[in-house]
């Protein structure tokens, strides 16, 4: 091996060595919710024993032991800041993780692998807060969300609608001349065909656009590069080759924040979800109360019962609170028209939305 | 000349080539800015200079075809990206130079407007390739080439589809010394008998002296020029390439003022000889008859 060679392999493992670390961080933080204290002394001395049994002919193990020390205590200061823990679906760097940031700043964010985990996580109290996408600007409603939102018991608190800015990202080591393979969510893919075949690049399915830019991070495959956002470029040491990448107009996701506790505050968009009897004329007659009411709808839309084909609940969303007298007149009316009634709860809107 | 399908003037509607609000062709079109971007902070310094002092266009290289392999080659795909938040902030689309056919892609999507440069304009691999782009192309005329010559580069790229061709003369190649090149202003007019592409004039690198670019600028928009491509450096004696032929942000400004003048002079000129000519020829009319 060249000096260059050996360089480079270091480098990567440098890499590898401190995305696993995050990942720690974030199972230690998440770990906090089952304990009562910070600190548990009997498990540390059984982490740094086991670690110094290990025999490691290159390490000495008072050096194994300081290292993972230095770990711990590091992981004992983040759990002791108490961050909200903001759980959000897909890896470090997705849109999600972009959302979660812009809602909650100052949480600890962390990642799930479906969206289930995250209503299940903070429904059962492991998890603080979760953001979970509704709807795409080009693609449309986020069937699995809407479902979750329709079947378990969270309450919306919040919503910001995240512009979906995809940038083209490769590592330092990476020339741009030699970029032939682009790994991302298909979505994304799709999205920026235009961009690829102009610059005849060969799209290259992946299961999660952040997913992609770790992956590349981690193992920097030759002339590979991944689309995802610039906060991945941030997080994963990754350059911005190109930002908005995308061929169409500005495309953009509308997030919800969930927590188990309705929003405290007065809030000044309301979401409710109901299903109505198969009878003529029930839909009109639910919308016609807010006709007569004059009370604004930014959404309505409609999603199969899965439990019951051929019949649909209704997701609505209207301007104002749950708490004004006329919209909870309205609500009060409306659930005496349908089967089933669901107010996901009033929260103050994000200007940017739709 | 009986090659030019495309180029000549028997196509007799003139181009003009849209590039954002900017219609060359049509009006007196200033691209001005650095030699190379070198920063951040001097390109954004210069454009926003050149911006205020009028200018249509910005330029600034990011590949360098410098004469000596060790002179400074460019900031690359990191000055493109440079020049597309000057972009972003000044609203002034961008001129550039690729050099090189596997950038040509990747110089597009950064840019509005792909430059050819004089040593690479028979570089028909290059000149092929931008023809694909659907990006407008400057194409600088070859220090040692004909008009001829320089047409039949131009029908290249308008023989892959690409309809958005700007001449640009710089200067050629004489036994004169005291001059870097020597400006051929006769193919302001020369070109316009020729071709219906538009041609715009250089004065920095065909003078390479400072104290001449104010009077060929004048003197290329009193032939007829559709527009100008000045060097303008917000720090010349630091430059990294052609220090001593880039106007300061001052002396580009004291120019613009006197440009656009001289332009709106010879447009009313023009409209009163014509309308002088009008009734010079009705007066001789009367007289013959009699």
């Amino acid at each position: 091996m060249k000096l260059e060679e050996i360089r480079n392999k270091i480098d990567k493992i440098d890499r590898e060595l401190l995305v696993l670390l995050q990942e720690r961080m974030g199972l230690a933080l998440r770990s906090k919710k089952f304990k009562k204290t910070v600190s548990d002394p009997e498990r540390e001395e059984a982490l740094l024993d086991r670690v110094e049994r290990l025999n490691l002919d290159l390490m000495e193990r008072s050096f194994t032991r300081q290292l993972l020390k230095t770990i711990i205590e590091e992981s004992k200061r983040l759990q002791e800041k108490d961050h909200l823990l903001v759980a959000f679906q897909g890896e470090h760097g997705a849109y999600g993780d972009v959302a979660s940031r812009c809602l909650v700043p100052d949480g600890a964010f962390i990642p799930c692998m479906e969206f289930a985990d995250v209503f299940r996580g903070v429904e059962e109290g492991y998890l603080d807060l979760g953001v979970v996408p509704v709807e795409n600007s080009l693609e449309g409603a986020v069937t699995q969300v809407n479902e979750l939102l329709t079947t378990t018991n969270l309450k919306v608190i919040g919503e910001a609608q995240i512009p979906v800015k995809h940038c083209l990202l490769a590592t330092e080591a990476t020339n741009y001349r030699e970029i032939r393979l682009v790994y991302s969510h298909p979505q994304a893919l799709a999205q920026c065909r235009g961009f690829l075949m102009r610059n005849k690049l060969e799209p290259y399915p992946y299961y999660d656009t952040a997913g992609a830019a770790k992956m590349l991070a981690r193992e920097n495959p030759r002339t590979s590069a991944a689309i995802a956002s610039s906060l991945c470029a941030e997080l994963y040491n990754l350059e911005i080759i190109k930002q908005g990448i995308e061929d169409g107009p500005s495309n953009s996701t509308r997030f919800l924040l969930l927590s188990r506790e309705p929003y405290e505050g007065r809030g000044d968009k309301t979401s409710v979800v109901f299903a109505t009897p198969h009878k003529a004329g029930q839909l009109y007659k639910i919308l016609s109360l807010f006709a007569e009411a004059e009370i604004n709808l930014t959404r309505i839309a409609s999603m199969p019962l899965r439990t019951d084909p051929g019949n649909y609940s209704f997701f609505l969303d209207l301007e104002g609170s749950d708490q004004d007298e006329k919209i909870s007149q309205v609500l009060k009316q409306m659930k005496e028209l349908t089967i089933s009634f669901k107010q996901l709860g009033s929260y103050p809107a994000d200007i940017q939305a739709v | 000349m009986k090659n030019l399908k495309l180029a000549s003037r028997t196509i007799t509607e003139r181009t003009i080539v849209n590039v954002g609000n900017v219609k060359i062709g049509r009006d007196l079109v200033v691209i001005a800015g650095p030699c190379s971007v070198e920063s951040e902070e001097q390109t954004l310094e210069t454009a926003r200079a050149v911006k205020k002092a009028g200018a249509d266009m910005l330029r600034g290289g990011a590949f360098k075809p410098r004469t000596s392999p060790y002179s400074f080659q460019g900031l690359g795909l990191g000055g493109l990206k440079i020049l597309a938040r000057a972009r972003e902030e000044t609203g002034l689309p961008i001129v550039t130079e690729v050099i090189d056919p596997r950038d040509v892609s990747w110089v597009a999507e950064f840019a509005d407007v792909l430059q050819i440069g004089t040593r690479n304009m028979q570089n028909f691999s290059l000149l092929k390739e931008v023809g694909q782009t659907g990006r407008p192309v400057l194409l600088k005329r070859g220090m040692y080439s004909t008009l001829e010559e320089w047409l039949n580069c131009a029908e290249y790229i308008l023989s892959e589809g690409n309809p958005d061709v700007i001449l640009c003369e710089r200067g050629i190649r004489t036994f004169e010394k005291y001059t870097r090149n020597t400006l051929d202003l006769s193919a302001v007019p020369a070109i316009k008998e020729l071709t219906h592409l538009p041609i715009i004039i250089d004065p920095t690198h065909s003078t390479g002296r400072l104290s001449l670019i104010g009077s060929m600028s004048m003197a290329a928009v009193a032939a007829g020029t559709d527009g100008l491509m000045i060097e303008v450096h917000c720090n010349p004696h630091e430059a990294l390439c052609d220090a001593a032929q880039a106007l300061t942000p001052e002396i580009f400004g004291g120019l613009m003022r006197r440009l656009r003048p001289l332009k709106s002079f010879l447009e009313c000129d023009n409209e009163r000889s014509a309308a002088t000519y009008a009734e010079n020829r009705s007066a001789v009319r009367c007289d013959n008859e009699t």
